[in-house]
């Protein structure tokens, strides 16, 4: 048996993915799944890109010239999709970032490539909020981070209890988010806007 | 209860059940396939998280993929002749199901839509939704689903007609390749009344456009 963290072959994924069918119950020789091994094993390399990225490099350019802005910035609505390392099937929803700058601000792109990075790897969503703001804290050392972060497991409504439509939400408060309720108060507020635009 | 049921014969399995599939793997063969897919994405199979992974990703399957070893005629069998005279549009909407693309193994998931004609009797409406059940937790196309439906109603019940409506987010593209969230794919088969006449038609889509009453 080979090391568990030696890579496979692209051979070795594909012929994973077919002993997968045939355990499903189908024909991975017939017309319509002949290729799914290749396509299975291609997309992989997409959905799980995230092992393969750094948040250093992703949020190393922090622009020190905000014009004095001192408040709040939020960055609402980030989609993402993910895969739950237990059940390897996928959870959705949204992530809602706030921070306070201390010595300055990244780019708004910056926090949803962020989100991808994390995202795009078998995950919890738990570990994945305290990821994403334990990588915003070491990169930007801001003076608090909010998050939030809502999403739907499709392996609690495709399977076992199938409950359709819950949904699980996390929280993370850093600096004077975790030390002030009142700014807790005040990112939750925002959230609860609706949506402009 | 006084109808009267009638059962109809069991059919021999339907061609897509008899397939004789190239041997099933062990568990443990299915669980290796899931450690080796894993390491694939780039993750470590033996840390705590993942470690118990394969043995549930192989379950899961298990009720996932139940409907290749379900028969449609089983959950259609029982017909009720007497329906009290009814003999108008039966419609059974907002069928929720879920689904995997037989292309990616990425799940799709909707809402079905079914409405028919009756002619000899009417069949319990959860087992249309029983039905859907069967073909939906396959490795799967929207239109062949759509398709088989369709004739495993025909073929057991017999209707005057059968309309279906299937309304599908497919992971596959949300979340991969084009990223398009949203995007809803619509697939419609009509049979006998339905397919004939245009009106019957509109008529089906035109009680789907109804809000929710309930």
């Amino acid at each position: 048996m080979s090391s568990p963290l030696r890579p496979p072959s692209r051979e070795e994924a594909e012929a994973a993915v077919r002993t997968l069918i045939r355990w499903a119950g189908d024909d991975p020789d017939r017309e319509g799944l002949v290729e799914t091994p290749r396509r299975v094993a291609h997309a992989y390399e997409q959905l799980f890109e995230g092992y393969r990225q750094d948040a250093a490099h992703i949020l190393a350019r922090v622009f020190e010239e905000a014009g004095c802005y001192d408040d709040l910035v939020l960055v609402r609505d980030i989609p993402f999709f993910s895969h739950c390392e237990h059940h390897m099937v996928p959870f959705f929803g949204k992530a809602h970032i706030g921070y306070y700058s201390s010595s300055g601000i990244v780019g708004l792109s910056k926090l949803a490539h962020v989100v991808d990075m994390f995202s795009h790897r078998l995950q919890t969503q738990e570990t994945m909020s305290a990821e994403i703001v334990q990588a915003i804290e070491a990169n930007l050392k801001p003076r608090g981070i909010a998050l939030m972060i809502e999403a739907q497991h499709l392996c609690m409504s495709m399977r076992g209890v199938r409950k359709v439509g819950a949904l699980t939400v996390t929280t993370q408060f850093t600096g004077v988010f975790r030390d002030d309720p009142g700014e807790q108060a005040k990112f939750l507020t925002m959230l609860s806007r609706r949506q402009e635009g």
